[in-house]
C-alpha cells in the first residue's frame, strides 16, 4: 500500500471535482438490476415453482448428470491445456520482437470476436472425419468431431484469450533485473524460471485459467456444432437446458440453470479465496 | 590486479555504446564509473557481470578470462538500482537464494545469512517478506544478498537511486564501511558526482560510451583534462587564457600551474578552468589578496547555507575571454564564485556593487582544441561549416568557443590558436597553403553536407614527437563516439625490418595513447602507398574522419600539404580531414 492510498483511507469522504455521486449511483445500481439482479433472481424464482425433493430427480436424472460431468471434465482439461500454451504464447508476445508480432497479437483476440456459431463450424469442418485435419486424424484412431474431444478443442479455442490477456500485462510488468539478479547469483535458466518468474505470474496464471474454465462452462455457440450432441456421450449442460427448453419444461430448464449458476459462484468464490491466499503469502500485508 | 577490462567495446545500432574501454581496478579497490545516462557505464557494468555480450575486447576477474562466461559462472555479486528482490520470498530466502542454488547445507546457510544480516544491520528481519521493509532496508538486503555467495568482484548499478537523499547517504556509509570491512572489489555506477567523491577511491569518467578519465576524486578535480570532466565534477568558469614558460595567463594575473600539461608550449592558447571557490570577491575600491584578473559587478547572490554563490558580470574591456560560447570577447560574460562565510562576513556583497576578482589557483586543460577558429570566405559558407553534423558534435559535447572570421581581409591575425576550420572543395587546397602560411597548425577540412563520421583514422606519420598530436586525437576521441584506428601505410614490397618498424611504430601508439590519456585505439595496415591510401578514403562511403600528422618546417608544409593530399580534395570526397601539424624549426 503506497502513501496515497492510505491517505484515501484515512479521508474516504474528500471533495470530488465532478458531482453527481447520487445520480451516477441510481444509474448504476438500476442498469445491474436491470441486467444481472433482476434475471438471476427470476431464474431462482421459476426453479422455486418446482419442490425441493423434486430438484434431485431432475438434477439426479442420467442425462443431466452426464451432461455435467462432460461440461465440468471438457472445461477443466480445456482451460489447463490453455494455461500451458497461454503462457507460451504470451511469453512469446511479450519477450521477443520479431516481425509479424502485432499480427499475432491481434490474432489471440479472434476468439473474443469471432461469433461462436463461426467458430463451431469452422472447428467442425476442419475436424470432422473428412475435414482438413480430420482425415489424418482418422487412420490413427483419433476422432474429434463428434466426441467429447471435440468439445474440448471447441472450449480450448474460446478460453484462450481470457489467459493470454491476464498474463500479458503481469508478464510485461515483471522487472527483468529479477532474471538477472538470480542468474548471476547462479541460477540456472531452469531454476530462474521455475523460483522467480513462476511465482510472480502464478497469481494471474490462475485467474486466467478460472476465467477460461468459467467461460467454458457456459459456452455454447461454438461446442454444439463440432459436439454433436449425443446423449450421455458429446452433450453439455447448455445444451441440456436448451432442449428442455424446447420441450416447454421451463422449470427444469431452471432448475438445471440454477444449479449452473451456483457452480459458477462457487468458482468464482474459490478463486478469489485462492487469490487472496496467495496474495498474502506473496506480499504480507503491513 | 582484480578487473581487468581491455579494449572492451559494444555496439548497439552502428553506434558504439561502449567504445574501446580499458580499465584495471586493484583487489579491494572502491571503483566508481561515473556519467551522465546513457554514457555507456551501466552497459559495461552489466556486460562485465555477463548479463550483455560485447563485440570486442576481454574481460577477465582475479587474472581468470570471463569474457565468454555466463553470468551465472562468473562470481560476480550485482546490486541493482530497483533492488530486484524476489517479492515472494522472505529476507532470509531471497539472501539464501545463491546458496541454495550451491546445494550448501542448511545450517551452514543459516549461519551465513546471520553474518550477512549483521553485516548490513538488519538482524532479526529474517522472516519479513520485502514489503514489508522501507526501500533502503530492502537495498540492504540486496546488497547481503549479492554477496551471499563471496562473488569476486561486487557491482553495484545506481544502487541509491531510488533512494530519498537522507537515506541515500546513510546507505552510502554502509555500504562503504561493509567494503572496507570485507575488502571486496567494488564497481559502482552512478550519475551523481557528491556520490562519487563519497565513496570512489577512484573514479572513471564516461561519456558517449568512452571513459574519458581516470583518477583520485581530488586529482579529477583539481586536474581535469577535459571540459566535460571539469564540469560534469563540480561548477567550473572556463575561459581563454594563455600558457607559457612563466605560468598561466588569465587576463592581467600569473599563476603558476600546479601541473605542467603538455600543451605548454611558449605562447599557446589553454582553456583554464577556475573553480567558483577559487575565485576571490574583493570590494572595488580594495585589492584581492589573490592575483586580480578582472573587475566587474554583482549581478546575483544565492543562500546556499553554509556558502554563499555569486554571479558576477565582468566589464567590458576586462581582457578575460570565455572558453565557451560563440561571443567575440569577454563583454558580460559571467563568472561564478563561492564565498565561505568567513569571506562573507570580511567583504559583504550587494547585488549591483563593483568587485575585483582575484584567483587563487587555475588549471590549463592539456587540450590544443581550445577553440574553432571558421575561415569561410562569406557567410553563407561559414554558417554551413558552423551548421555541420561534426562541429555541431565536437561544440556540443565540448562547449568549445566557435569563432568566425568570415572577412577573408582580415586574416592576417595570428591563426595557430585552437583549431582552424575550412571547408572542403576544390579550392582548398589554396586555403590551406594561405593557413599554414599564417601559421596555422591544426586545420580541420569538412565537406559541405558530410555526415557525422563513426570512424576516425590516424596517420601518425613517421612523427618521432607523437605527444602534440595524441593529444589532439584524444580530445576528438574524448568528444565523438567514433570507433578509432591508427593505420600505418607500407609499400607491398615493403622488407621485413620495414614492415616490424612499422608494428613497433603502432604499438608505440597506443602504448603512449594509453599512458598518456587512458584512451585506447585499433591498429589497421594499408598496403599500398599514401596516393592509394587517401584515394580509396576519398571514395568511401561510409563518413571517416582523417587525422594526418605531418611534422615538417611550415615553410615546406605551405607548399607540399595540397600537393600530397590531392586525392582529399576532389569533388567526390565525403571524408573529413584533420592536419595536426608538428613543426621543425
Amino acid at each position: 500500500m503506497n502513501v496515497d492510498d492510505a491517505e484515501s483511507l484515512a479521508k474516504p469522504r474528500r471533495h470530488q471535482i465532478l458531482p453527481g455521486f447520487g445520480l451516477t449511483m441510481g444509474y448504476t445500481i438500476t442498469y445491474l438490476s436491470l441486467l444481472v439482479l433482476i434475471p438471476l433472481a427470476a431464474a431462482f424464482v421459476n426453479a422455486g415453482k418446482l419442490p425441493l425433493g423434486q430438484w434431485l430427480h431432475v438434477l439426479l436424472a442420467p442425462r443431466v448428470l452426464a451432461a455435467f460431468r462432460l461440461s465440468i471434465t471438457a472445461s477443466l482439461i480445456a482451460a489447463l491445456v490453455n494455461s500451458v500454451f497461454g503462457l507460451l504464447i504470451a511469453w512469446v508476445l511479450v519477450r521477443y520482437e520479431f516481425p509479424g508480432r502485432r499480427l499475432l497479437d491481434a490474432l489471440v483476440d479472434l476468439p473474443f470476436a469471432l461469433p461462436t456459431a463461426v467458430a463451431g463450424i469452422a472447428l467442425t469442418t476442419l475436424y470432422a472425419p473428412n475435414g482438413w485435419i480430420g482425415r489424418f486424424l482418422e487412420p490413427l484412431g483419433i476422432q474429434v468431431a463428434f466426441t467429447p474431444l471435440g468439445v474440448i478443442v471447441a472450449l480450448a479455442f474460446i478460453g484462450l484469450p481470457f489467459v493470454v490477456r491476464t498474463l500479458q500485462p503481469v508478464l510485461a510488468d515483471l522487472d527483468e533485473d529479477l532474471e538477472r539478479a538470480a542468474e548471476t547469483l547462479g541460477a540456472r535458466p531452469v531454476l530462474v524460471f521455475r523460483r522467480i518468474i513462476f511465482p510472480a505470474l502464478l497469481p494471474a496464471l490462475i485467474t486466467g485459467t478460472a476465467m477460461a474454465f468459467s467461460r467454458a462452462l457456459g459456452e455454447y455457440g461454438s461446442v454444439i456444432f463440432i459436439a454433436g450432441n449425443i446423449p450421455m456421450v458429446s452433450e453439455i449442460v447448455p445444451l441440456v437446458i436448451m432442449t428442455k427448453l424446447e420441450q416447454f419444461q421451463y422449470v427444469e430448464a431452471a432448475v438445471v440453470a440454477v444449479f449452473m449458476l451456483l457452480l459458477s459462484f462457487a468458482m468464482m468464490f474459490v478463486i478469489n479465496g485462492a487469490q487472496l491466499a496467495l496474495q498474502r503469502r506473496h506480499q504480507a500485508k503491513q | 590486479m582484480s578487473i581487468r577490462i581491455e579494449q572492451v567495446t559494444k555496439v548497439y545500432q552502428g553506434v558504439p555504446v561502449v567504445n574501446d574501454v580499458s580499465i584495471e581496478i586493484q583487489s579491494g579497490e572502491f571503483f566508481v564509473l561515473l556519467g551522465p545516462s546513457g554514457s555507456g557505464k551501466s552497459t559495461l557494468l552489466r556486460a562485465l557481470a555477463g548479463l550483455s555480450h560485447i563485440d570486442h575486447g576481454r574481460l577477465s576477474l582475479h587474472g581468470r578470462d570471463v569474457t565468454e562466461l555466463p553470468a551465472r559462472e562468473r562470481g560476480v555479486g550485482l546490486v541493482f538500482q530497483h533492488y530486484a528482490l524476489f517479492r515472494h520470498m522472505t529476507v532470509a530466502d531471497n539472501i539464501e537464494f545463491a546458496l541454495r542454488v550451491r546445494r550448501m547445507r542448511a545450517a551452514e546457510r543459516r549461519r551465513r545469512r546471520q553474518e550477512l544480516l549483521q553485516l548490513v544491520a538488519l538482524e532479526g528481519y529474517d522472516d519479513r517478506y520485502p514489503s514489508q521493509l522501507s526501500g533502503g532496508q530492502q537495498q540492504r538486503v540486496a546488497v547481503a544478498r549479492a554477496l551471499a555467495h563471496e562473488p569476486a568482484v561486487l557491482l553495484l548499478d545506481e544502487p541509491f537511486g531510488a533512494l530519498d537523499a537522507k537515506i541515500r547517504i546513510e546507505l552510502r556509509e554502509t555500504v562503504r564501511a561493509v567494503q572496507r570491512r570485507i575488502g571486496m572489489t567494488t564497481i559502482l555506477v552512478t550519475h551523481d558526482q557528491e556520490e562519487a567523491f563519497a565513496l570512489a577511491d577512484r573514479i572513471g569518467v564516461m561519456q558517449m560510451g568512452r571513459l574519458l578519465e581516470i583518477g583520485t576524486p581530488e586529482d579529477l578535480y583539481r586536474h581535469p583534462a577535459t571540459r566535460f570532466v571539469a564540469r560534469f565534477l563540480g561548477a567550473a568558469n572556463l575561459f581563454l587564457g594563455e600558457v607559457s614558460q612563466h605560468g598561466l595567463h588569465l587576463g592581467a594575473a600569473t599563476l603558476t600551474p600546479e601541473r605542467v600539461t603538455p600543451v605548454a608550449q611558449s605562447g599557446a592558447e589553454a582553456v583554464l578552468v577556475v573553480r567558483p571557490e577559487d575565485i576571490e570577491v574583493a570590494p572595488s575600491d580594495g585589492a584581492p589578496q589573490s592575483r586580480p584578473f578582472a573587475a566587474g559587478f554583482v549581478r546575483a547572490l544565492t543562500f546556499a547555507g553554509h556558502q554563499q554563490h555569486v554571479s558576477i558580470e565582468l566589464a567590458e574591456q576586462s581582457g578575460v575571454q570565455p572558453a565557451t560560447g560563440n561571443g567575440h570577447d569577454g563583454s558580460g560574460m559571467t563568472v561564478d564564485a563561492l564565498r565561505s562565510a568567513a569571506d562573507q562576513a570580511a567583504v559583504p556583497l550587494t547585488v549591483g556593487a563593483g568587485v575585483k576578482l582575484g584567483v587563487r589557483r587555475m588549471h590549463a586543460l592539456p587540450t590544443p582544441i581550445s577553440s574553432f577558429h571558421l575561415m569561410a570566405t562569406d557567410g553563407e559558407e561559414a554558417s554551413s561549416l558552423a551548421e555541420s553534423a561534426l562541429l555541431m558534435q565536437l561544440v556540443r559535447s565540448m562547449q568549445a568557443r566557435v569563432i568566425r572570421h568570415d572577412d577573408p581581409a582580415q586574416r592576417n591575425e595570428r591563426m595557430d590558436a585552437g583549431i582552424c576550420v575550412l571547408p572542403l572543395h576544390a579550392n582548398t587546397p589554396t586555403a590551406l597553403r594561405a593557413a599554414v602560411a599564417n601559421g596555422a597548425r591544426r586545420i580541420l577540412c569538412i565537406p559541405r553536407s558530410a555526415p557525422l563520421p563513426l570512424r576516425m583514422l590516424i596517420h601518425a606519420g613517421d612523427t618521432a614527437r607523437r605527444s602534440d598530436l595524441l593529444a589532439l586525437v584524444s580530445s576528438v576521441m574524448r568528444h565523438l563516439p567514433v570507433a578509432t584506428t591508427a593505420v600505418t601505410v607500407q609499400r607491398a614490397e615493403a622488407s621485413r625490418s620495414e614492415m616490424l618498424e612499422a608494428q613497433r611504430l603502432l604499438l608505440d601508439t597506443r602504448a603512449d595513447l594509453r599512458g598518456a590519456h587512458g584512451l585506447d585505439l585499433r591498429g589497421e595496415r594499408f598496403i599500398g602507398d599514401r596516393t592509394a591510401w587517401l584515394s580509396q578514403l576519398s571514395t568511401q562511403s561510409d563518413p571517416v574522419l582523417v587525422v594526418m600528422g605531418l611534422p615538417g618546417r611550415m615553410s615546406e608544409l605551405s607548399a607540399s600539404l595540397p600537393r600530397d593530399h590531392a586525392p582529399l580534395f576532389t569533388s567526390a570526397s565525403h571524408a573529413t580531414v584533420l592536419f595536426a601539424i608538428d613543426p621543425v624549426s
